[in-house]
């Protein structure tokens, strides 16, 4: 009996004692430090952040403005202050390099799983903005992915099991960008429960602060970009491209902006600002520096009045700018332009301030990740290509006006004073026939190379897009001059060794990423081939 | 509180379990052993019935018997003897001692004592007076060479360095390998800081950084050794299987020393070192600053040769500093009827031979025996240690590279402005430009850890019969860390801009666990049975709050709000005025059946369920099963009985499983700090894996003791093998379409196998002389069986601490191996050659180029004994493994290793061109370079070039001579009993084939997980040679 009421009183206390400890070891299960659930609202900001250059505990200079640092070489937007570099020589990376994977971590990444649950989540809890928001960007950097890579990793992508993935094809994805924005718009479209401008700034503050109908813009827009393209073609219907372009982003206001909190940390501040110290060797090249001085055959004799704004002086007082893998060449001294922290020409550091930097260059000042300028061209170009020269060559003009007004409200800090741009500088220059020609004369190349230098120094990633889509030297047949006049491209010693004579058209995937361990599926497509940076991609293929 | 209820009822239990028997006659009398020394806790038991009664500690008894029964007197190590009662009230016993069975008891898991003869593992017990005689201030430094399989890596020879301890091998890829600590039955923290703190929200430093340029002590190092009375290593499975996955990588069992008597009794000893630092990297001092040929101001030595007339400062030897240190250690045992108490204290003060780096330690330990009525055992312990720790940096970023690259041009010492104590440039303007003088570094570089540590622990034995025995172990162990770490504004390592950086930490470690067991006796026949069953408790926090900032305001300070407040970054719970935490909580228990067979045959099985907080609710319960087997071939064949040769013969064999876990939390993606406009958060770079299950290991292991020549020989030999499936492989990298850049997967398998030999004689043992030997071989070789087959390389990051070789993990090779760049080859092996420039090709490609597992390892122990001298020495020998020379690689490419000494000597190097016929038609190479004009021809040497091959040492590791005072005419002094003075060198001789200063290296701090950064060295300081002379004493 004694010990009957022993073994169960054991029994019990045994009991009890067990099932306190498995309450205490699942108590420690949680980490205690970080969540595995955060609000949407604060989300965004770091989604956005990876427009340009992440800036996270976990990793940063995800984003178009890191890769942008050698895309613009291809483009010949600038070129090192020295010779020699592989990139100014259109090389693509090689070796054990993550260079030019910056796209492709923000896209997987960066933006990655944030995005996935941004939407998810906004889903949940009935935040329709923030889950038309989501698929915008999320359409946007599709087409920014393929655009860079071609096949990328998209119906396998965000599997957090799987070992190997495989690639799809550049079609696909176009595709997929414009599902995704469809469904951006649904849900951008959908009002009531609980999306609220007042909520959605709580994300998007420093990008549109909470204006849906701002991002339906951005998403026409991107829409516009993915007809746009394909205008090598058969496919290709100008119309999709007029249609989109005129829903999408039309005034300055309606800009896609990155803007800066600029707190004085490195993330809160411009990627090409000096506090960030990303672009101390690079140098304007003579193209755009020609293009902008008169020596351009295409706009020769024109001054053009943007010139101080986006470019530097050299110590005459003039703008020239370099020749690719040439470093200063025959430029000399007085004549080699300031770096674009206003620094001699030699020298690759950062001021402390950047009081003396201009344009995109400073550290609170905007990026630009789609402008009403850049639309108006796709506009000038699609009714153009249509046969409607006379709409063609108004959205041109809309296009170089509305980019001089983007600079003088943006950018117009430390241009010198008599540089600045006055209403009646503004309608001489478009007044001007050699810049505005009548609409008859309106070609490709006026309204390329004026896209070209609107979007300087910000849009490389589009302008790249535009000069594959004119392989570069493409003619053009209303002209039979070359579309991108004057473009000297490298030959010989200044076209880097592995591109066997090619130029570049695409960048490998993420080095760390797919080169270490989704090497049969390169394997299949041809990127373990040392040119496979000059395959020349779907989109810009006849 | 439900624990203190548990513990109650299990204490209660026996004893209201415990029923009475009917009294006869007293017999009293004293049980006693060798040299008519008491034996406590013999068991005095009457044959056939379940009474019994111990002896206390004076070896008495008492215990009511009726004429006519037999007494069975038996403990532990000795033979059991039976008395047959008549009239006698009182009976003395003399036990002898087992004969096959020189160690005598040892101490296995869970803190039960067991004959070794019934083992079916391979245990290993070291004495604490030779641990405490090799003087080493870090105790695990001095079991290196004296246990087969285990295996120390010092961190370096700098005061306070840490130490990783693995045994029997790397099991784990990415998760710790070291062994489980225990003292006195309670489990005790021997965590090194990890720098790494995963965007935050680890408990890392807040500036996240990977374990290379700060050393943390590995805690273990806490403990006093003059408080050692043994280590027990068990590397066995089965013998850690009880201990559970926290013992899935060995177990060192360490037990104290306690007053045996309540007589007092003080000892004292003292020890003072004078350390000098005599190896060092070859360098070579021809060539003045410049670059192929022509002279510039830069770290590079490829300009002209240096005039006749130039002055050349030995700098080397004007930077380092001998070392000194003292300890004082004193003991005091006393007591009070049947409470026996030991109270120690130790100081131990070091002046380290690099400038600015010392190391103090303070050790208080009081511990308590007492018997309480006849069943009832308690001992108490509680021990308080305080360590300061002044640390500079090490490896890259340390003191030891730029002082191997100062322009010997330069005296050292003047480094900085006598008037306004700047930092004096050398090549730049810009101090930031300039490396850092060894002196400003060491000065200004600097870090400090202040410890403070607290370990209770309470035994309590209790023995209500002579089939009965319960033992609790309660221990509760906590310290904190007070630290800085900060870099000068001037620092090399730092831009101008950055303005210096400060990190600042505060962590706090607190850890409870206990084991409660009840054993069960029972002898049938020829068979003995034992059944014990037990609980486990184990509840290990870690916090850290940490911070970090730059833009220094004074260098006066070491406070963070020196920092400026818009650069501070703090681990996340910090943000919001709280620590980051890891907390890991495991609730077991285990069960244990054995049987043995006229003390020759030994089966015993165990079981252990355990559930852990790591993991998922859904595998968070696992359990595994352990066996072994044990047979004394001596006893069983009879013509071995009494043999001359062959006095004892074991065979014993044991199977094991064991589970390993995941790190706290690595099964959430968790979101870390997103510093861009607008703040909020991200996800870290970790994809989480909310499926994983624990590792699991199995081992068998064979191996077999023999006794020979009436034992003066005895030799002891094991064979492992250890397959670890579904390892947990954290921070593993795959395609980033998995929406992240760092893995978490059960992935990967190995295997790890070895031999352990020991061989021990106690070759002459004369009255006046006597000689002792030991050694202890081992042998281990291991691979990686499975890894996802698209991961064509797993590495722990920590190891990439220098150009391209890491510690890389590679399918189907060894898990010590390291991988790096190498030479680009054709299909017939030669070298390709570019044919712009006559260099050769690198292939850029992480390869297997090396593997740091040696050949083998000897550790050969001596002492001898004549009249009063005393001298003991321990060779530690290695064959074999690769060591990944990073010094030398950058003393290469900055024209100061011996290798540029002929750079003048034009060359073709050979190989074929690499002009797209390298296969089919190959073009020797016969571009002709002279590597002075062209010193890209070192710069471009790639890491295979730097991994020596087959490094061996042979290693004085401890010598120790010692003269023990007659009592007269010597000693006259009252009370005093013993005297003696000794001199203990530590590290005198090494003689090696590796190039650099030291092969005992390693990149990493104990901090680091996996196999760690062991052959690694990149600026690694090598442990100077030691002398220590003291005295020893007591009253």
């Amino acid at each position: 009996m004694k010990k009957n009421i022993i073994f169960y009183l054991t029994s019990i206390a045994l009991v009890f004692s067990f099932s306190s400890c498995e309450k205490k070891i699942d108590e420690a299960f949680a980490n205690p430090n970080a969540s595995v659930r955060v609000p949407v609202e604060t989300l965004l900001p770091g989604i956005i952040g990876n427009f340009v250059g992440s800036s996270a505990a976990a990793g940063s200079a995800y984003g178009l403005a890191n890769d942008g640092l050698y895309i613009g070489r291809y483009v010949q937007y600038f070129a090192t202050n020295s010779s020699g570099n592989q990139y100014d020589q259109m090389g693509g990376a090689t070796g054990a390099s993550d260079v030019l994977g910056s796209v492709w971590a923000m896209h997987y990444f960066g933006m990655g799983e944030n995005l996935n649950k941004m939407v998810k989540w906004g889903m949940e809890e009935k935040k329709w903005d923030y889950v038309g928001v989501g698929y915008a960007i999320r359409a946007f950097s599709w087409l920014s992915l393929t655009n860079m890579y071609g096949e990328v990793i998209m119906r396998e992508a965000f599997r957090p099991e799987q070992l190997v993935f495989n690639y799809d094809n550049q079609k696909d994805v176009y595709d997929t960008v414009r599902a995704i924005s469809r469904l951006a718009l649904e849900y951008l479209n959908k009002t009531g429960d609980n999306a609220s401008q007042a909520n959605l700034a709580k994300g998007d503050a420093y990008f549109y602060n909470g204006d849906v109908n701002k991002w339906k813009k951005f998403v026409y827009t991107v829409m516009a970009r993915s007809f746009n393209h394909l205008s090598n073609k058969a496919e290709y219907k100008p119309d999709s491209v007029i249609k989109y372009a005129l829903l999408g982003i039309n005034t300055n206001d309606d800009n896609a902006t990155c803007k800066f909190a600029n707190t004085g940390i490195t993330g809160t501040s411009n990627y090409y600002g000096p506090l960030r110290g990303n672009v101390g060797a690079l140098r304007q090249t003579e193209y755009i520096a020609n293009l902008m001085n008169g020596l351009n055959s295409r706009f020769a004799g024109v001054t053009d009045p943007r010139a101080f704004y986006m470019l530097r002086e050299n110590t005459n007082g003039t703008i020239r700018g370099i020749k690719p893998n040439k470093g200063a060449g025959a430029l000399v001294t007085a004549d080699q332009p300031q770096s674009f922290w206003g620094q001699a020409f030699s020298s690759s550091a950062a001021p402390v301030s950047d009081a003396t930097c201009r344009y995109i260059f400073k550290n609170g000042s905007p990026f630009p990740i789609i402008t009403a300028s850049e639309n108006k061209f796709m506009l000038a170009e699609a009714y153009l290509r249509k046969g409607d020269a006379a709409s063609a060559r108004t959205a041109y003009a809309d296009g170089i006006s509305l980019n001089i007004d983007h600079l003088n409200t943006d950018y117009s800090a430390s241009v010198p004073a008599p540089r600045l741009m006055t209403p009646a500088i503004k309608s001489a220059f478009l007044a001007n026939p050699a810049v505005v020609p009548p609409a008859a004369s309106l070609s490709l190349s006026h309204i390329m190379l004026q896209k070209y230098i609107a979007l300087y120094g910000f849009g490389m990633m589009e302008t790249w897009v535009d000069m594959r889509r004119f392989h570069y030297t493409d003619i053009d047949l209303s002209s039979g001059a070359q579309v991108y006049a004057d473009l000297v491209m490298p030959t010989g010693i200044d076209l880097f060794i592995n591109n066997s004579g090619k130029y570049t058209y695409r960048a490998r995937p993420r080095y760390n990423s797919e080169y270490l361990y989704n090497i049969a599926e390169l394997t299949r497509i041809g990127a373990i081939a040392l040119d496979y940076n000059t395959k020349e991609q779907w989109f810009s293929q006849k | 509180m439900r624990q203190i209820k548990k513990i109650t009822w299990l204490i209660m239990l026996p004893m209201l379990l415990h029923t009475m028997v009917m009294a006869q006659t007293s017999i009293k009398g004293k049980v006693t052993g060798a040299n008519n020394q008491p034996v406590s806790n013999a068991t005095v038991a009457i044959k056939g019935k379940a009474k019994a009664s111990q002896t206390d500690a004076k070896g008495e008894f008492a215990i009511m018997v009726s004429k006519g029964e037999t007494l069975v007197f038996s403990s532990v190590g000795f033979v059991s003897k039976e008395i047959k009662v008549a009239e006698q009230t009182i009976i003395n016993v003399k036990l002898t001692q087992d004969e096959g069975l020189l160690e005598g008891v040892v101490v296995t898991a869970m803190d039960i004592k067991k004959n070794p003869r019934e083992l079916g593992y391979s245990v290993q017990k070291v004495d604490g007076d030779d641990i405490q005689e090799t003087q080493r201030e870090n105790f695990v430094n001095s079991l290196q060479g004296r246990v087969a399989g285990l295996t120390i890596n010092p961190t370096s020879g700098a005061a306070g360095a840490s130490s990783s301890i693995v045994l029997r091998g790397f099991n784990s890829l990415s998760m710790s390998n070291q062994p489980l600590f225990v003292v006195d039955g309670i489990v005790v923290d021997n965590q090194s800081v990890d720098e790494t703190s995963d965007g935050g929200r680890g408990i890392g430093l807040a500036s996240d950084r990977p374990n290379r340029n700060s050393d943390y002590q590995n805690r273990i190092a806490d403990i006093n050794p003059s408080d050692i009375e043994n280590v027990t290593v068990l590397k066995g499975p089965e013998a850690t299987a009880l201990y559970g996955s926290q013992a899935s990588s060995g177990a060192i069992l360490i037990t104290t020393k306690r007053a045996k008597t309540s007589k007092l009794q003080l000892q004292y000893d003292n020890s003072f070192r004078v350390s000098e630092l005599t190896r060092f990297p070859e360098t070579f001092d021809k060539y003045s600053n410049g670059t192929n040929g022509v002279a510039a101001s830069s770290f590079r030595y490829f300009g002209p040769a240096y005039g006749d007339t130039t002055i050349l400062f030995d700098n080397v030897k004007l930077f380092f500093r001998p070392g000194i240190s003292q300890t004082h250690n004193l003991g005091m045992d006393f007591g009070i009827k049947n409470s026996f108490f030991r109270l120690s204290g130790s100081i131990f003060d070091q002046q380290g031979v690099v400038p600015n780096n010392d190391f103090k330690r303070y050790n208080l330990r009081l511990s308590n025996t007492t018997k309480i009525g006849k069943y009832i055992e308690l001992m108490p312990s509680v021990s308080l240690i305080r360590t300061d720790n002044n640390k500079v940096l090490r490896s890259a970023g340390g003191y030891m590279l730029s002082l191997m690259i100062w322009p010997n041009k330069n005296n050292i010492l003047n480094y900085e402005d006598p008037v306004t104590g700047d930092k004096l440039p050398l090549f730049s303007s810009n101090p930031n430009s300039d490396y850092d003088n060894p002196f400003f570094n060491v000065y200004n570089n600097v870090a400090k850890d202040v410890t403070m540590r607290a370990t209770t622990s309470l035994g309590i034995n209790i023995n209500p019969t002579s089939w009965l025995s319960v033992q609790g172990r309660f221990g509760y162990d906590t310290y904190s860390i007070d630290g800085y770490m900060r870099y000068h504004p001037k620092s090399y390592y730092l831009s101008a801009a950055v303005q210096g950086t400060l990190d600042n930490y505060w962590r706090k470690y607190a850890g409870y666990n206990h084991t409660i067991t009840a054993t069960a006796k029972k002898k049938v026949g020829d068979f003995s049975f034992r059944g014990m069953v037990g609980t486990m408790w184990q509840d290990y926090q870690t916090k850290m709050y940490a911070i970090t900032g730059n833009t220094l305001s004074t260098t006066e300070s070491f406070d963070s709000s020196v920092t400026a407040p818009n650069t501070r970054v703090r681990l996340l719970r910090n943000y919001f005025g709280e620590y980051n935490r890891q907390i890991l909580r495991q609730f077991a228990y285990f069960g244990e059946a054995a049987v043995s067979y006229k003390n020759m045959l030994f089966l015993n099985y165990t079981h252990r369920f355990e559930s852990a907080s790591t993991l998922p609710v859904k595998n968070r319960n696992y359990n595994y099963p352990g066996g072994s087997l044990s047979i004394i071939a001596s006893d069983l064949i009879k013509p071995l009985k009494n043999s001359d040769v062959i006095s004892y013969w074991k065979i014993r064999t044991s199977l094991a499983g064991t589970a390993r876990l995941n790190t706290p939390y690595s099964t959430q993606s968790v979101f870390v700090n997103n510093f861009a406009s607008g703040g909020g958060f991200s996800y870290g770079f970790t994809n989480a894996n909310p499926e994983l299950a624990p590792e699991r290991q199995s081992t068998y292991e064979l191996g077999t003791e023999f006794r020979l020549f009436r034992n003066k020989l005895n030799l002891e030999a094991t064979y492992y093998n250890t397959l670890n499936k579904g390892q947990i492989i954290e921070n593993f990298r795959l395609s980033y379409g998995t929406g992240f850049v760092l893995n978490t997967q059960n992935a990967a398998s190995t295997r790890n196998q070895g031999v352990e030999i020991t061989l021990g004689s106690n070759v002459i043992n004369k009255a006046k002389f006597g000689w002792n030997f030991q050694m202890n071989f081992n042998k281990m070789w291991n691979k990686v069986i499975d890894m996802p087959k698209n991961v064509a390389e797993y590495y722990i990051a920590d190891t990439w601490l220098y150009g391209n070789a890491r510690g890389g993990l590679v399918f189907g090779g060894p898990t010590t191996s390291i991988t790096g760049f190498g030479y680009e080859r054709n299909l017939n092996g030669d070298v390709l050659i570019n044919p712009a420039n006559g260099l050769p090709v690198v292939e850029q490609l992480f390869k297997i180029r090396g593997d740091r597992n040696p050949d083998f390892t000897l550790g050969i122990n001596n002492s001898f004994r004549l009249n009063r001298f005393r001298l003991n020495f321990l060779w530690d020998i290695k064959v074999g493994g690769d060591i990944f020379n990073g010094t030398h690689r950058f003393l290469t490419g900055a024209g100061k290793s011996p290798l540029t000494a002929d750079r003048y000597t034009p060359r073709v190097v050979k190989g074929v061109l690499k002009d797209g016929k390298e296969n089919t038609n190959p073009t020797p190479n016969s571009i002709v370079i002279i590597p002075a004009l062209n010193d890209a021809y070192y710069t471009n040497m790639p890491e295979e070039d730097f991994i020596e091959k087959n490094v061996n040492w042979l290693r004085l590791r401890d010598l120790t001579f010692a003269y023990a005072f007659p009592k007269k005419p010597f000693i006259d002094l009252p009370g005093i009993k013993t005297l003696e003075v000794f001199l203990t060198v530590n590290d005198l001789v090494l003689i090696t084939n590796y190039t650099g200063a030291d092969p005992a290296v390693n990149g990493n701090t104990a901090g680091s997980r996996g196999v760690g950064g062991f052959g690694f060295d990149y600026g690694t300081m090598p442990a100077p040679i030691s002398f220590n002379f003291g005295l020893k004493t007591s009253f």
